[in-house]
């Protein structure tokens, strides 16, 4: 029996581990960021420009553990076995 | 039965993988959390927005750093040149410390997360006040990573450091592996509630010191008191998990 295949499917385990907790916080986080800039442009409307424009400079800092996790899952299926 | 070089490289993989994921779970939340109350403070006072944007940033690269030291774990672990000799004893430490290591980042990305957050929301009420709330914040964001690095040096010890093993018995060696498993859970789940608890505390401080700038320095001292008695359960944590590693 081949164990190396063992190894690459724990890689491949790895992987989906990696990505499915990793992308869970990031998402939360960007749509508290949305939801809450949508209630300032509600109540305030004539900001909408600014306000957008900071919703997504924080999601895009809030993107980079998303990004994170992509690279390590990506290298685990690609790079390792 | 499977050879104990495929052994250590499942445990690595797997070690990386539940590393990076925990982590980002948690900073990705906290850096979320705190653009949204900055997006909020935002349309109550239009006018501070470049203060206000500065102290978003600042606050998210914090929260940030217990991400990144997963990551470093994680590319250590997948490509430091680790020893994969070693079978069932080394497989555990370097699983142990992945999960040292994404455990532990969990509850600073979260405090670190709320204190920014709040520090955002304080800056809209008192903008003249923007130097005192961001140095609290920042202390106060500083306090809770503390956490973290303890789970950094826990993870390091783990896959750099382990002691001779090659003379145990196998039952020996699989007791010193489990106890390397404990040593992992150890200080990952005794940094999460110091991690996020010091962050509330440092999140409420701000605030406060945005109603009420005079109190700065009672509100600090205060915060200094109550982040101390909060970070002891991670000092107790970290001590259970070297006696774990080392003194067994």
């Amino acid at each position: 029996m081949d164990f190396s295949l063992i190894v690459r499917s724990a890689a491949f385990l790895g992987a989906g581990i990696c990505m499915g907790i990793g992308a869970l916080g990031p998402g939360i986080g960007q749509g508290f960021v949305a939801g809450k800039a949508c209630e300032g442009i509600a109540r305030s409307p004539e900001n909408s420009a600014l306000l957008t424009r900071t919703m997504l400079l924080g999601q895009a800092v809030a993107e980079s553990t998303g990004i994170y996790s992509l690279v390590i899952a990506l290298l685990l299926i690609f790079t390792t076995g | 039965m499977i050879d104990s070089i495929e052994l250590v490289q499942i445990a690595a993989y797997l070690g990386a993988a539940i590393s990076v994921s925990f982590a980002s779970l948690s900073a990705g939340y906290g850096e979320g959390y705190t653009a949204g109350l900055a997006n909020f403070a935002l349309m109550r006072q239009p006018k501070t927005s470049d203060q206000l944007s500065r102290t978003m940033l600042v606050s998210q690269a914090v929260t940030e750093t217990g991400a990144i030291f997963s990551l470093v774990i994680s590319l250590l672990l997948l490509f430091g040149g680790l020893d994969v000799e070693g079978g069932i004893v080394k497989a555990a430490a370097l699983l142990a410390g992945g999960i040292a290591m994404g455990l532990g980042s969990v509850g600073p990305g979260f405090g670190s997360g709320y204190a920014g957050g709040y520090a955002c929301s304080a800056l809209s009420r008192m903008p003249t006040k923007g130097n005192e709330i961001m140095g609290n914040m920042l202390i106060g964001q500083a306090l809770s990573q503390a956490s973290s690095i303890f789970a950094l040096v826990v993870a390091l010890l783990l896959l750099y450091a382990i002691p001779e093993f090659s003379h145990l018995t196998l039952n020996q060696q699989i007791m010193r592996s489990v106890s390397y498993l404990g040593a992992g859970l150890c200080i990952g789940f005794g940094t999460f509630g110091p991690g996020t608890a010091i962050g509330f505390v440092a999140g409420k401080a701000s605030d406060m010191i945005g109603r009420y700038p005079r109190e700065r320095t009672t509100i600090m001292r205060t915060m200094f008191v109550g982040a101390a008695v909060t970070e002891s359960t991670a000092i107790y944590s970290l001590v259970i998990a070297f006696l774990l590693m080392y003194a067994l």
